[in-house]
């Protein structure tokens, strides 16, 4: 599903070179669920980026769902990315927009039929618990209900992939908790998922195998 | 999905406000500009076509001839290359005609102690021989016959009058041009807002794998909006023209040009100018564009 071989990743700014990821190997099997942790800064948001392509790596081979990303083109990677659900720290919900019309946009832009559209959007609201909340729009949601649309979003067009770079950094513990159970959810449904946290009672609620990174390095690839 | 690009066209749309109001008078303006100058040179333009339509160039003749040999030379001048018709006007039908002409002064022509107007050939060219070209060769030739004694009319002053046709054509299109390039730029404007306004939507767009083409088609749909609602209040704004000034103007019309009615565009005109609108806008949208991300 997603395997690296010694990944690295420098930034150039101006002349000095800042590297984010160092002689990063790892392999995620289909099905399973990883908590990628670490500080601020380690480096997570980068090796996430380098996954859907949003960023390409200086050095070593990432390949995600059979794919080497850093070879694929324009539309390889848009192919790719209806692959693959993404959450991020802010839900980016578009504000405009209710919280149906977020995720039927996403459905409606890659070409799924009218008729489908919104029995689709409610079965992804149904399984983060927010039906209720559909005509809101995102200046009336609470964090929490903001992270559960974007994971209904992420999920309704049933991606084999989610990628989440910390949905739950900025909620307290007990809506992060309500976050993760979700993505629980998802995960028992079939989808891999890669969940990034720097909170470290997330991580040992979760009891899954957990990749640490520290300055760009994998120091740690457990359970 | 055409349905919902186009919805999300028409949301751009709003988000631009006034920008692309102003987009869509500037279109307005270049159009209804160039339609004005096509209206008025396509009168034009059939007012030299019925100009060359009544040319005559009129041989006077050395002296009156007997009849016969009179159509003799009607029949030879009438097999020259360029010539329709010829009509042999003698010097008494001349006569007649001038009387006609002075209507109640007629006595003066009577009081005349012999008849000073010559006997004539009367020839209408072909189409081809109306031109400036074919109507002076065929002048030269009719200067050749030994009972030509002057050559009157001639199509010269056609050939000035549709070159005045074609500078106001090339004026018009000229002002079009320029009102259009401005046009161009208000729309890139009003998309450049629209695209700031829509990055959130892009990102999204891109994130969940949307091929580009579909990134970027409601920015170019609004673009061509622009255009097509420019070009369709620029139609507008000639047609109101046309029935508020068309009839103070077409008697004037009729004394200059001899045109009877001040004609309206025609439909192919109009679907001309509604699709240059739309192209307008389009590319106008198209510039806006940017540079895909990786």
């Amino acid at each position: 599903m997603i395997e690296l071989h010694r990944v690295g990743k420098v930034y150039a700014v101006g002349p000095v070179k800042v590297p984010a990821l160092s002689d990063v190997s790892f392999r995620i099997t289909k099905g399973e669920f990883v908590t990628l942790t670490g500080p601020s800064g380690s480096g997570k948001t980068t090796l996430l980026r380098l996954l859907y392509r949003d960023d390409v790596a200086t050095e070593g081979e990432v390949e995600v769902l059979g794919d080497e990303v850093t070879l694929l083109s324009h539309s390889q990677v848009a192919a790719l990315r209806r692959s693959i659900g993404i959450v991020f720290q802010d839900s980016k919900l578009l504000p405009g927009r209710t919280v149906y019309e977020n995720v039927a946009f996403v459905l409606r832009v890659l070409g799924t039929p009218r008729r489908e559209v919104t029995g689709r959007v409610f079965d992804a609201l149904r399984a983060v618990g927010l039906s209720s909340r559909a005509q809101a729009y995102p200046a009336q949601l609470s964090q929490g209900e903001a992270q559960r649309a974007a994971l209904a979003r992420a999920i309704a067009r049933k991606p084999l992939l989610l990628i989440a770079d910390e949905p739950t950094g900025n909620l307290d513990e007990g809506m992060a908790s309500e976050v993760l159970d979700i993505v629980k959810d998802i995960w028992a449904g079939g989808t891999t998922v890669l969940f990034a946290t720097h909170q470290g009672f997330l991580a040992a609620a979760l009891n899954r195998r957990t990749l640490t990174l520290q300055s760009g390095r994998l120091v740690k690839d457990e359970g | 999905m055409f349905g919902f690009l186009l919805g999300e066209a028409l949301r751009d749309l709003r988000r631009a406000g006034r920008v692309a109001v102003s987009a869509i008078m500037l279109i307005t303006l270049s159009l209804a500009a160039l339609g004005a100058f096509w209206l008025l040179s396509s009168n034009l333009g059939q007012a030299v076509a019925q100009f060359r339509e009544r040319v005559k160039i009129v041989v006077y003749l050395k002296r009156e001839s007997p009849a016969a040999e009179a159509s003799a030379l009607a029949e030879r001048v009438r097999r020259m290359p360029g010539v329709a018709s010829v009509r042999y006007v003698g010097k008494t039908e001349a006569l007649g005609v001038l009387k006609q002409v002075l209507g109640k002064d007629a006595a003066v022509a009577d009081s005349l102690a012999q008849n000073p107007l010559p006997a004539s050939l009367e020839i209408t060219p072909t189409a081809e021989g109306s031109t400036l070209e074919g109507a002076r060769a065929l002048v030269t030739r009719l200067a050749t016959l030994p009972e030509t004694d002057e050559i009157g009319g001639g199509v010269d002053w056609i050939e000035r009058f549709a070159h005045g046709q074609r500078l106001l054509w090339v004026f018009g299109l000229g002002v079009g041009a320029v009102l259009a390039l401005a046009a161009i730029l208000t729309v890139t404007t009003a998309t450049t807002l629209v695209l700031h306004a829509r990055r959130g939507e892009m990102e999204i767009m891109r994130l969940v794998g949307a091929p580009e083409h579909i990134v970027r088609m409601p920015l170019l749909l609004q673009g061509m909006m622009q255009g097509l609602m420019g070009a369709m209040l620029a139609v507008w704004v000639l047609i109101v023209g046309y029935a508020l000034l068309g009839p103070r103007l077409e008697p004037l019309v009729s004394e200059v040009l001899g045109v009877a009615r001040l004609a309206f565009l025609r439909p192919l005109n109009i679907v001309t100018l509604m699709l240059a609108g739309t192209l307008l806008g389009g590319v106008g949208g198209l510039l806006a564009r940017g540079r895909p991300e990786a």
